[in-house]
């Protein structure tokens, strides 16, 4: 079994890794109302988070959806690509 | 078409002519079709192909699958390829397996389609990356582009591309119904 100070080490080093961002893309396909949905029943935003990220997607050109680990940003940016929306991920203060 | 309602049970249904079904069954083989090469699994080390991993080196030359499996990776091509070499491999697969579950519920169906939460999910997954291809091909890029209208394939192109949008708000609006 991992001792106590292993444990301690390992999420001290987490936190102080920079941390990694999930940006989704405008295009011109993918509807206002659609990617909304996407944002809500993904990542559970409310509809006024949603459609807040969603209109900086569509002016902006760009908006950072999820901030966390390299692996949490690579998953979210897979299911982002499974519904079609164009998503990367990159370090946060890239 | 009979635009999507959601039964007390939360089944949705939605209601196609004899055309309508077969041209929505039509694009969907196309999508299966398009990227059924990017999702098998012939040339894999046979524990990859186990698990369903594996991929391109890069980015397909082909706009319209370039858009269907974007790089991760926006400013990082080594990173972007390694995810890739990863990754392509069940993001094609998962997307082959929403176009054939579209065909399959519509075969079911015959005129009226009942969908369960599931395959609502394989629908509107498949109907974006139907729209995404139709708009390559016409070469829609940037908000306001029109695309090409030089033809009357180009023109009919255009209207289908019209009709999947009212299709998926007639989905999204019944899902959040």
């Amino acid at each position: 079994m991992a001792k106590t100070l292993e444990s301690t080490e390992l999420h001290e080093q987490t936190v102080l890794d920079t941390p990694w961002v999930t940006l989704v893309w405008n295009d011109p396909v993918n509807l206002m109302s659609y990617v909304s949905y996407v944002f809500r029943s993904y990542f559970g935003f409310s509809r006024e988070e949603a459609d807040r990220r969603m209109l900086q997607v569509h002016n902006d050109g760009r908006a950072v959806v999820a901030t966390g680990s390299r692996e949490e940003m690579e998953r979210h940016v897979e299911a982002m690509h499974d519904f079609g929306l164009w998503a990367t991920l990159q370090k946060a203060d890239a | 078409m009979t635009p999507f309602s959601k039964t007390r049970d939360g089944v949705l249904v939605v209601g196609f002519s004899t055309v309508e079904s077969d041209i929505i069954a039509d694009l969907a083989a196309q999508i299966a079709g398009m990227l059924a090469p990017l999702a098998s699994t012939s040339d894999a080390d046979p524990l990859y192909d186990l698990v369903g991993i594996g991929g391109s080196a890069s980015i397909d030359p082909d706009p319209a699958i370039a858009r269907l499996l974007p790089d991760a990776y926006g400013d990082d091509s080594e990173a972007a390829g390694d995810f890739r070499a990863l990754t392509e491999r069940s993001l094609a697969s998962r997307k082959v397996a929403n176009a054939r579950a579209v065909i399959a519920t519509l075969e079911r169906g015959r005129g009226t389609v009942e969908l369960s939460a599931a395959e609502a999910q394989s629908w509107l997954r498949t109907l974006s990356d139907i729209r995404l291809t139709i708009a390559a091909r016409l070469g829609i890029q940037s908000d306001g582009d029109e695309g090409a209208t030089d033809s009357d394939a180009a023109v009919a192109l255009h209207d289908l591309y019209d009709w999947l949008a009212f299709v998926t708000e007639s989905l999204l609006d019944a899902l959040e119904d």
